[in-house]
């Protein structure tokens, strides 16, 4: 196990919790915030006792994006970043991180600029009543490019390129991403959020780990095909399940009314995958 | 020689035609619609009917009962597994020939959501051009909670909606539905009816696209679909 200085990570039953934990810098990403997500995502993945993996903030904001406070005073800035980005060779959230476990973001509050990283690349996202979002990037002469890339491909193209191009002087409320399908619940009171998380996760643990492992896949590479393309690699996902246990146990448990008792996942590594790992 | 006195005649699903306007319904009430083999095969049959008469504009694809659509019948699958051997295969292949755009059928497609949808009966809310509901419809896809995959459905819809409620449908499984509202905010579908109102919005709604050009309407509907198949700009090769 890891020990981790910007983020808490910690088990509640089959749920795991990612918690961005600098509440005093609205949980910006410094470095070691961003080495330590790399970590912790694969850290939860690879445990088998997590079944669904929670990503929240603690203090008002969710998250802020990187940390304009240590770009500003250590002299290296933006800099330091160029490699990685220009190789696209990231690894900060879940989706950079390949982790084929269901992911719920809970959007605790202010989400800003680079926050916007773990919407896009989360499976399912719900948000506190006063949570807020916005992207300045444009604001303090930044481009913003992947997170709105992403979140172009999932959900209406418009609220997307207001956001990225109005920048710090206008915020998106958690009941206009409600309409929008950004987000599936808006959580009120703000601070039962993660009571409501934890108990949509714990419905979600119930199912098979496995199948869900290969929706997810065939869900998200469809973002990179065409339809029919997108479709024949699914197939190859909804075939690699054909002869697992769990294909007997679910109808099984189902006609006996009881909880499946699933097969233990081997491992986190794909067995259908059509995508690379990035070597990290 | 009018398309009636050619028609099969269907044991699991209701093919009429009302005006210009072809009725495919699903038919075994009794089990929720759900698909058998025999489902299965009419159902190609009955699309390439629709699609190939002459006096059928517009397509309204609804189902009898409580359900609209609940997918594969599992009952049979576990009861006479060689009964679906040839849809294994299709599936595998990538070949199946359930829905309209399966079938490359060119005429608008109306589903009408008439009630429970349910995993492999997201097919044909992916599939069609157009999608109405029954204020008694509902969503979900059960899939994952009894050990099977969503693929060919879960992927068309993102295409069409915003892709995190069809994450968390995929996901959740059979511990949440969706209802006819939410479907409704979400763009997943157009309008939401009394259920009572159904059949009569349907055939409202496709009578008025019938008043407009059919090989238009056919160009078109290639177009937009042609268009989920690659990126908006690409340079000629």
């Amino acid at each position: 196990m890891n020990t981790y200085e910007t983020l808490i990570v910690e088990r509640r039953g089959a749920v795991g919790w990612l918690i961005n934990n600098r509440p005093d810098a609205l949980n910006a990403m410094n470095n070691t915030m961003r080495d330590e997500l790399a970590v912790a995502w694969r850290e939860l993945d690879d445990d088998p006792n997590v079944r669904v993996i929670v990503h929240t903030g603690n203090g008002r904001a969710f998250q802020s994006g990187a940390d304009v406070s240590e770009l500003a005073t250590d002299g290296v800035g933006m800099e330091r970043y160029r490699d990685s980005v220009e190789r696209f060779d990231l690894h900060f959230t879940a989706w950079h991180q390949k982790v084929w476990k269901p992911v719920i973001c809970a959007v605790n509050g202010i989400c800003a600029g680079g926050g916007f990283h773990f919407v896009a690349d989360a499976d399912i996202v719900i948000a506190a009543s006063n949570a807020q979002f916005m992207d300045p990037h444009v604001s303090v002469g930044q481009v913003v490019a992947i997170e709105a890339v992403a979140l172009l491909r999932k959900m209406p193209a418009e609220a997307v390129m207001r956001m990225a191009l109005v920048g710090r002087h206008e915020r998106m409320s958690a009941a206009r991403a409600y309409q929008l399908g950004m987000i599936s619940d808006v959580v009120d009171p703000p601070e039962t959020l993660r009571d409501a998380a934890q108990s949509l996760a714990e419905k979600i643990a119930r199912n098979s780990p496995a199948a869900m492992a290969a929706t997810k896949r065939a869900l998200w590479n469809a973002l990179e095909l065409g339809l029919t393309d997108a479709c024949k690699a699914g197939a190859r996902e909804l075939v690699s399940m054909w002869g697992h246990p769990d294909q007997l146990e679910g109808p099984a448990s189902f006609a006996e009314k009881r909880e499946p008792v699933w097969a233990e996942p081997i491992g986190a590594e794909p067995s259908g995958a059509s995508t690379d790992r990035p070597s990290s | 020689m009018s398309a009636t006195s050619t028609s099969r005649t269907f044991e699991t699903l209701v093919v009429e035609r009302r005006g210009q306007v072809g009725w495919l319904i699903f038919d075994r009430p009794a089990k929720a619609n759900a698909m058998d083999a025999t489902m299965l095969d009419e159902l190609e049959a009955a699309w390439l009917q629709l699609d190939a008469d002459p006096e059928v504009r517009v397509i309204v694809n609804t189902g009898n009962g409580s359900s609209f659509q609940t997918g594969l019948d599992v009952a049979q699958l576990n009861r006479q597994p060689e009964a679906l051997r040839e849809q294994s295969r299709r599936t595998r292949r990538s070949e199946l020939r359930l829905t309209a755009w399966h079938n490359r059928v060119g005429k608008p497609v109306i589903a009408a959501v008439n009630g429970t949808c349910a995993g492999g009966g997201l097919h044909f809310v992916a599939d069609a051009d157009i999608v109405i509901c029954s204020a008694a419809a509902s969503f979900l896809d059960p899939h994952v909670s009894v050990g099977q995959v969503t693929a060919f459905e879960g992927i068309g819809m993102i295409r069409k909606s915003p892709m995190e409620p069809i994450l968390r449908m995929v996901l959740v499984g059979r511990h949440e539905r969706m209802s006819a509202q939410r479907a409704f905010e979400l763009g997943i579908c157009s309008d939401v009816v009394e259920p009572d109102m159904l059949d009569a919005a349907a055939q409202e709604l496709a009578e008025k696209i019938a008043l407009n050009s059919p090989g238009a309407l056919a160009a078109t509907k290639r177009a937009l679909w042609g268009a989920l198949e690659i990126p908006l700009r690409k340079e000629e090769p």
